[in-house]
């Protein structure tokens, strides 16, 4: 966690109409907190969910030579829900990755082009790139609570484990618990082991997990794949109270769940944006000729 | 064309020499089984025959007799094994641990690869050589100590810790780690936090093993600590006696009763190392149950 | 790019042809209707209103496999349009229907005898066969998914309604006779029926429309005259 020059990240942003006090000098620091002053200086910060725009823009990601998103540009709306739907190998998985860096983790992958939060570039080389993974969460297709864990240890491992204050830790905690929905039914077991819960609980507790860290993005790469009807149904109304408070980026296979949860949908072939519109236009009265054939199921 | 299609089903002849190969397959590999456990029961059986009648509690508690005078026991040899295992433990099982570390989480493959296939050849080495080479270095010219029998134990120990931590660490989920990095972890912190909790039990068992297994390496004793009686000595810096150096002695002396002996310290040996494999597989299986869920 | 869905987009096609050919039957009991107003067949008349039986069923029959269709596949964009569009046409036919059955059941009123008056028989028939005409451009218009031929509809509406006003206007003038008074008004009645026939058949093609577009409009009703 390296400290920033509080101006220096002032450079970086462009002028926005929300200034926020930098508690380490005092003085206005224009732009999203993400590289300011390491994590102690979160907690104060972010005033009004006003924030979270994710823009993309000349996105392209390779893995070694394959180029699997090209050229992309597009934007998701703060405090609301979009979906990327899409064949399976269209890039949308990538894409997502790409938004809280996470695809350049793996072996040869790399990604080039601009994604800025609230308008600050992620790419920047002077981003602290474990920062912008507390500001952009996501969660995982399958369930992965950390096993060694208790129920609340788990929710509150992303605090403990990156420094937040001590006396915070718990109230978040709880908080997140009660964003979940999962307050009630393991309060009374929170040293449980986290992997003792069903699958949509443990989903849950996932998403608990991500949401205590404060984050303004939340990115779910297909949350529901591998839960029951039931579990993923409670997964959508969840998104549906979630969205308030964080941007929602969902990745899904089932075109069903996209029109129930976006307000936005992005329908993505070959790597490239094919459309993109409020959902229930891309649903009935799609524009593009390719989208109407994959959303009635033609192909995919 | 026969009028019932289930003739197709029925037996050809095929199925008794069918049951006939199977049970003698069968019989073949039990017995195998059988001879494997009968062997492992044979020795463990005649060590225990052999050497129960010397063993007592003033045996374990005394130290061995001076030359030739009997009614001595194989306090100082314990003390003395316990003192030299520790210390090599001590040195080897970190510095194995942090080479899996090492090789799993931040190594590339140029250099995990590599490392890899050194410590294999590093585990099979004679031990005889790896004393030779620890008495060169810190035996000729000066004296034996337990302390240089540490260190050659441990040069044994660490490519088996290293090892089963590799492989252990390696079975924990990505998941875990994707998990770890989406929520803005560091990656030692991820790495000391998560990665080694979750493999905990299996790194505990590599440990465990390799105790087990340079419990009674007696090459590297003969050559670095070679001493049987003189009282208690705890000293690392001197030689100290040692349970495999008691055995070979004991095994060498013209009188019975040192040969009783001598089994009832083998006995002491064994029924550790097999307590010590008992153990570890415990952890083992509560590890593979905390990498499963 | 591989078939999927096959036997669900056979179905769709298999029920947009069910719902097509009503308006075939449709077509046909209009001119059974009309004969029977030529020929004052009272026979021909009953045979009309208890075919008319055929016309529900096929409203029945295809309607409730439409409501499978939403409830088992999911439908989307176009498809979804489609359902919807031939819920609504299918409707249509089965008012049609209703309508001439409405008509065949006044002829035994209009009694055995030749017709009072030949003029307005002439000026019936001729709203029955423009409508007729109207109906097979609809039913054109919808498997073509023609938009064009769509708002042409409006245009030949026009001419039945010209009809329909010239039957009132002779109406009113045979209304001065005691004898030939009710006849009158009974002819009226069954022009009315022909004309509201035939605004079905101008719904089905707003139908068209939406379809393709995906927007409503209606090309013309009492609140927006063209």
């Amino acid at each position: 966690m390296d400290s920033r020059n509080p101006t220096e990240s002032a450079a970086l942003t462009e002028p926005n109409p929300d200034p926020q006090l930098n508690p380490q000098t005092g003085s206005a620091a224009a732009g999203p907190t993400i590289s300011v002053a390491g994590p102690n200086a979160r907690a104060s910060l972010r005033p009004s969910r006003a924030q979270g725009t994710i823009e993309l823009r000349d996105l392209h990601a390779y893995y070694g030579r394959t180029h699997a998103v090209r050229g992309l540009d597009l934007a998701f709306a703060a405090g609301k829900v979009t979906a990327i739907i899409g064949p399976s190998g269209c890039g949308k998985s990538t894409m997502v990755r790409c938004i809280n860096r996470m695809h350049e983790e793996i072996d040869g992958a790399r990604a080039e082009g601009e994604v800025l939060l609230d308008g600050l570039d992620l790419y920047d080389p002077r981003i602290d790139i474990v920062a912008v993974r507390r500001a952009v969460g996501m969660v995982f297709q399958k369930p992965n609570p950390f096993p060694t864990m208790s129920i609340f240890d788990n929710v509150v491992s992303g605090l403990r484990l990156s420094g937040a204050p001590r006396g915070e830790i718990d109230d978040r905690g709880r908080e997140a618990l009660v964003a979940a929905g999962l307050w009630e039914e393991v309060k009374g077991r929170l040293k449980g082991p986290g992997v003792g819960l069903s699958g949509g609980q443990q989903q849950r507790l996932c998403i608990a997990r991500a949401l205590a860290v404060d984050p303004e993005v939340l990115l779910m790469d297909e949350p529901c794949s591998a839960l029951d009807p039931v579990a993923t149904l409670r997964i959508e109304e969840l998104i549906g109270e979630l969205k308030e408070r964080v941007t929602i980026v969902i990745v899904t296979h089932n075109m069903q769940q996209a029109a129930r949860v976006a307000d936005t949908t992005v329908f993505m072939l070959d790597g490239e944006l094919v459309e993109i519109g409020p959902t229930e236009k891309l649903f009935t009265t799609p524009d593009d000729e390719r989208t109407e054939q994959y959303v009635t199921g033609k192909f995919g | 064309m026969s009028a019932d299609p289930h003739t197709l089903l029925l037996d050809r002849g095929n199925l008794e020499r069918r049951r006939r190969v199977n049970r003698a397959v069968e019989a073949v590999s039990i017995a195998a089984a059988v001879l494997a456990v009968a062997v492992l029961v044979i020795v463990v059986g005649s060590v225990f025959l052999k050497g129960v009648d010397a063993l007592s509690w003033h045996f374990l508690t005394t130290p061995t007799a001076l030359f030739g005078e009997a009614g001595g026991g194989i306090s100082n040899a314990i003390i003395g094994s316990a003192i030299i295992v520790g210390i090599a433990a001590a040195m080897a099982i970190p510095v194995g641990i942090l080479v899996a570390i090492h090789t799993t989480e931040f190594a590339p493959p140029q250099i995990s690869h590599p490392v890899r296939f050194v410590l294999d050849i590093l585990n099979g080495v004679p031990t005889i050589i790896t004393g030779i080479f620890v008495f060169g270095l810190m035996v000729e010219g000066d004296k034996q100590s337990a302390f240089a029998a540490s260190v050659a134990l441990a040069i044994v120990m660490l490519p088996i810790v290293a090892r089963t931590a590799q492989e252990v660490l390696a079975l924990v989920p990505g998941s875990l780690k994707e998990a770890a990095h989406a929520l803005g972890i560091a990656r030692w912190r991820m790495t000391v936090r998560i990665t080694i909790p979750t493999a905990a039990g299996g790194l505990i068992t590599g440990s465990l093993l390799a105790v087990a297994r340079v419990a009674g390496e007696t090459a590297p004793i003969i050559l670095l600590s070679s001493i049987v009686g003189q009282g208690n000595l705890t000293d690392p810096g001197e030689a100290l006696a040692s349970i495999p150096y008691f055995i070979f002695q004991a095994s060498e002396s013209p009188k019975p009763e040192a040969h009783t002996e001598a089994w009832a310290a083998a006995l002491v040996l064994i029924a550790f190392v097999l307590a010590l494999n008992v153990v570890a597989r415990a952890f083992y299986a509560r590890s593979r149950n905390r990498m499963g869920a | 790019m591989p078939e999927t869905r096959t036997a669900y987009q056979e179905e769709l096609e298999r029920l947009e042809a069910s719902a097509l050919d009503g308006l075939n039957l449709v077509s046909d009991a209009l001119q059974r209707t009309m004969e029977a107003i030529e020929h004052q067949d009272v026979e021909l008349a009953q045979i009309v209103v208890a075919d008319d039986d055929r016309i529900d069923g096929r409203y029945l029959e295809v309607h409730q496999s439409l409501i499978t269709l939403l409830a088992t596949q999911s439908p989307v964009a176009t498809d979804l349009r489609l359902i919807s569009a031939l819920l609504h046409v299918l409707k249509n036919v089965e008012r049609m229907g209703d309508q001439c059955v409405n008509i065949c059941k006044l002829i035994p009123l209009t009694g055995n005898e030749p017709p009072a008056d030949e003029a307005m028989v002439k000026l019936i028939l001729g709203m029955g066969s423009q409508t007729r005409t109207l109906i097979g451009q609809a039913k054109r218009a919808f498997a073509e998914r023609d938009s064009e031929l769509a708002r042409d509809l409006v245009r030949q509406d026009d001419v039945v309604d010209d009809l329909n006003r010239d039957c009132f206007r002779l109406a009113l003038e045979l209304g001065d006779d005691a004898d030939r008074r009710e006849w009158a008004m009974t002819m009226l009645l069954a022009a009315r029926a022909i004309e509201r026939i035939a605004d079905n058949a101008v719904d089905i093609g707003e139908q068209v429309a939406f379809v393709v577009t995906g927007l409503f409009r209606e090309f013309e009703d009492a609140s927006h005259p063209a």
